[in-house]
């Protein structure tokens, strides 16, 4: 006397196109944006000049702009994925650019050793989050939040709130891997600096990670059901405290490629960070319920983040926009996943419907006509 | 005669299933009329039909104080019928005095009026004789105390009939005698109260009349007065054996597992040896233990006292990986809030459980999907291909899917917690076929189940519990409704 299968059929239920393949909705809004900005392009030049939007300088300028907050979405989608979410990678990103460039200008540490000193604390201090939120209930936003806050803190505490300046120590990370290369449309220089090839090796070794090893999966069971992946025999709080020391490594990787671009350790550095890379994870399909996404989608999301500030300006519109188109991407990348997904719902239901009337219509033949409920049988036992 | 409350003629189809059966009640005021009947027999979906959350087949009537009505569930409170759940449905966070009060303040241009309510809060409880007070926070209760407070509620608004479902399931004796001597101050003004207990001793206690509900169908109703125990026992059983699957019997093998003294997790003292080929049944009342001790035992839930042996070697199960290594399988009651991963594949649910056995780092998707083909053939999952999603499999198939979870560690002592819960008859079989099959594989089964004809026809031998202990043991001839309910409702056998 179950009555919470709502359906009686033992057939399974048929899924659209847009749930099968996860990333297609945002991909297909994506490519609709690029499709938009390129043909106002040539709109506003009559069709007399190559749309720049499109042109190889731009691109690898985009790619240049996404790279650090892409190598940090690649954990956020990790940790997001098995339920959980990080609030504090921006300001993270922060200290450890303030510790780095004081460990090189001021504590005379040289290069890799400030670096190493960077990277490991950030780690250490995502394990201590990672460590409350796996041991205890607690909200991961709760105490991602407190983590922004203190380190912002230590931050400020190590600086004397001043700014760190550095003499160009890190820019063998910011050198162009293809000096003298022109772009053959514009004639531009292009750059192409090692940190973007960083950033592509990380999403590869992430997805790769999540698709191919134990460790991935179990990420994905955890955040689909954390009770059903204890009872699996999964160790559910190493596993969720696992992404969050991946985590710490990214943001320490992405903070020093920050401060190599900017020559400068200093608290605003990595400012709307989180947001950021919230928005790129969430706008790539991962849900924030945990369980669902990844790293094909979150690369599409930080493409896709990183081109409207760009197209903003190339469509000359004024800089404040952007935070507005940026929301708006967020909401409207997100709840085209659940519309589609709705109207699919809706069609079984009318196709439902249809079939219950069908099967009324039939009944009520049936039942007029002698002995009606015994053919009814015969019926189904043919 | 003051008959307040006429149910005449009520059934009640949902997909496939006839839940009740041409049902005809009557309740009296100041009466306590109670209603026996084994899990599944019917009980809920009739508390659900007198508070109005279900409207009855056509045909059914329902009259109160003698003129036919229609329960919806505004009207049915708005006749003062008040059904009060086994399950509690508190706001942890608010005090009792807005709890009782919450949707309904009494309001004056829109402000609530706090003292008032508190006032008419003190005198509901002070009535129920109780010493809570209306300022205490409802997380601060026993689940006792929070039954009270859904009581004074009902008894707020003006009260004719209260619906108790199973209210003293998992209380304390003190606790227990509290909520009886509420009943009887109600009766005593008026109330008709509508009783379900699985307690007989407390069926005799405080009810009036009483009766049985068999498969949606009314077997019978007596005054209390001069009724045994065994007369009700002998209508709520009474199902034909003969109707029973048929299980195919297999030899019985070596001690697989054995449990001494096992304390911990709401359960006291657990002894048993389970044999391979057997299925050893664990029957009980809903609430008695059973799932408890199964988690005792797969790890799930720390070990206070007492030896687990598999394969005669002593085991220590920290968490579920140890249980799974030690080859035991826990099938689930609630699969897909504990047992499945609803929006993963097919292929992906039957891998996650065997990766604490393998030692490759590399999980490789055509291997997990040639796993997952393996088990959905094998199994009979109806699905175009293993890439199908769990969420979209039927009850049956989705029970599938669990169990080529737990094929594919290679494991040999299987728990299954109501195996055929929510699942259709045609499936039930292929599932019980399969449970069979394990046991010519020389393995073991452990059978927690309420469904009174799947423990008789595929138990070797059932251990009856009751509130956290074994009440007894039945082999063979032994095993039948009748001793099963003797036992789990605290009754001895010859």
């Amino acid at each position: 006397m179950n009555t919470h299968d709502t359906s009686n059929s033992t057939e399974p239920r048929k899924e659209s196109l847009f749930k099968r393949y996860e990333n297609l909705t945002v991909l297909s809004i994506f490519v609709s944006f690029v499709v938009i900005v390129v043909a106002l392009q040539l709109i506003t030049t009559g069709g007399s000049r190559f749309p720049t939007f499109i042109s190889p300088v731009n691109i690898f300028n985009i790619l240049q702009q996404v790279a650090v907050p892409g190598i940090i979405a690649v954990s956020m989608t990790m940790v997001m994925i098995s339920g959980g979410i990080d609030l504090s990678v921006g300001m993270l990103a922060s200290l450890v650019s303030i510790v780095v460039a004081l460990g090189i200008s001021e504590w005379g540490l040289g290069v890799g050793p400030a670096i190493l000193v960077g990277v490991v604390s950030a780690i250490i201090l995502e394990t201590m989050m990672g460590f409350i939120i796996s041991r205890t209930r607690i909200e991961p936003f709760i105490i991602t939040l407190g983590g922004m806050i203190s380190f912002q803190g230590i931050a400020l505490l190590l600086c004397n709130s001043r700014e760190v300046v550095m003499k160009g120590e890190l820019s063998f990370l910011t050198a162009n891997l293809i000096g003298g290369a022109k772009d053959p449309v514009t004639g531009l220089d292009l750059r192409m600096p090692p940190y973007v090839l960083l950033f592509f090796a990380i999403a590869l070794i992430g997805g790769l990670t999540l698709k191919f090893t134990k460790f991935g999966r179990r990420i994905y069971a955890v955040g689909t059901n954390q009770r059903a992946a204890f009872l699996s025999g999964i160790d559910v709080k190493n596993m969720r405290l696992a992404v969050y020391v991946i985590q710490g490594l990214l943001v320490g990787i992405g903070a020093t490629l920050l401060l190599a671009r900017i020559n400068t350790g200093i608290i605003t550095l990595g400012q709307n960070l989180e947001i950021d890379t919230i928005a790129m994870v969430v706008i790539g399909g991962t849900a924030l319920s945990g369980g669902r996404g990844n790293i094909v989608g979150t690369l599409i999301g930080v493409l896709f983040l990183g081109s409207i500030a760009n197209a903003m300006n190339m469509l000359r519109l004024p800089s404040e926009v952007q935070f507005l188109a940026k929301g708006l991407v967020v909401v409207i990348a997100v709840s085209a996943g659940d519309i589609s997904s709705r109207i699919s719902e809706f069609r079984a239901l009318k196709r439902d419907q249809a079939d219950a009337q069908a099967a009324a219509a039939e009944r009520m033949k049936g039942g007029s006509a002698q002995g009606g409920a015994q053919s009814d049988m015969q019926k189904s036992s043919a | 005669m003051d008959e307040i409350l006429r149910l005449s003629q009520i059934s009640k189809t949902f997909p496939g299933v006839r839940a009740l059966e041409d049902i005809s009640f009557d309740l009296r005021r100041g009466e306590v009329h109670c209603l026996c009947g084994e899990n599944g027999a019917g009980k809920s979906t009739l508390i659900k039909i007198l508070s109005g959350a279900y409207q009855p087949d056509e045909g059914g009537r329902i009259f109160f104080n003698g003129a036919e009505v229609s329960l919806t569930p505004r009207t049915a409170l708005e006749m003062g019928i008040h059904t009060i759940y086994q399950e509690h449905i508190v706001f942890d966070a608010l005090d009792i005095t807005e709890n009782i009060f919450v949707g309904a303040e009494i309001a004056r241009w829109g402000i609530p009026q706090r003292k008032e309510m508190r006032e008419q809060t003190e005198r509901v409880l002070h009535y129920l004789k109780s010493d809570l007070s209306p300022d205490m926070r409802m997380s601060d209760l026993t689940s006792g105390q929070q039954k009270i407070v859904e009581i004074a509620k009902a008894l707020v608004f003006r009260s004719n009939v209260i619906i108790l479902d199973e209210p003293t399931a998992s209380f304390s004796s003190q606790e227990i005698e509290t909520v009886l001597d509420i009943v009887k101050t109600l009766k005593e003004d008026g109330i008709g109260i509508i009783y379900i207990s699985h307690h007989l001793d407390e069926v005799f206690e405080v009810g009036d009349r009483a009766t049985v509900i068999r498969d949606g169908r009314k077997v019978s109703t007596y005054p209390i007065a001069g009724l045994t125990k065994s007369t009700l026992i002998k209508d709520m059983v009474g199902r034909d054996p003969s109707t029973f699957y048929k299980r195919e019997r297999t030899p019985r093998g070596e001690v697989a597992l054995e449990v001494r003294n096992v304390t911990g997790n709401g359960v006291r003292d657990i002894s048993f040896k389970l044999h391979r080929g057997e299925v050893l049944g664990i029957a009980g009342m809903v609430g008695s233990g059973r799932s408890e001790l199964m988690e005792l035992l797969f790890g799930a839930a720390p070990l206070v006292y007492g030896d687990i042996l598999i394969d005669g070697q002593p085991v220590r199960h920290k968490s579920p990986k140890d249980a799974i290594r030690n080859k035991m399988c826990f099938i689930t009651e609630d699969r897909q809030n504990t047992g499945l991963f609803l929006t993963k594949t097919i292929a992906e649910n039957v891998a996650v459980a065997n990766m604490v056995n393998t030692r490759e780092f590399v999980v490789r998707p055509a291997d997990e999907f040639a796993v997952g083909e393996k088990y959905r053939q094998l199994l009979a999952i109806k699905a175009p291909d293993a890439r199908t999603r769990a969420v979209n499999l039927s009850g049956g198939n989705q029970q599938k899917v669990v169990l080529g979870k737990w094929f594919n560690t290679g494991g040999e002592i299987f728990i299954f917690d109501e195996p055929s819960h929510g699942v259709d008859v045609g499936s039930k079989q292929e599932i019980y076929k399969v449970m069979v099959d394990l046991l010519k594989e020389d393995k073991a089964i452990l059978m927690v189940s309420s469904d009174m004809p799947e423990v008789i026809s595929m138990s070797d031998r059932v251990l009856v519990f009751r509130r956290g202990e074994v009440a007894g043991e039945l082999i063979g001839e032994k095993i039948t409704e009748e001793n099963i309910l003797t036992l789990s409702i605290g009754g001895t056998i010859e």
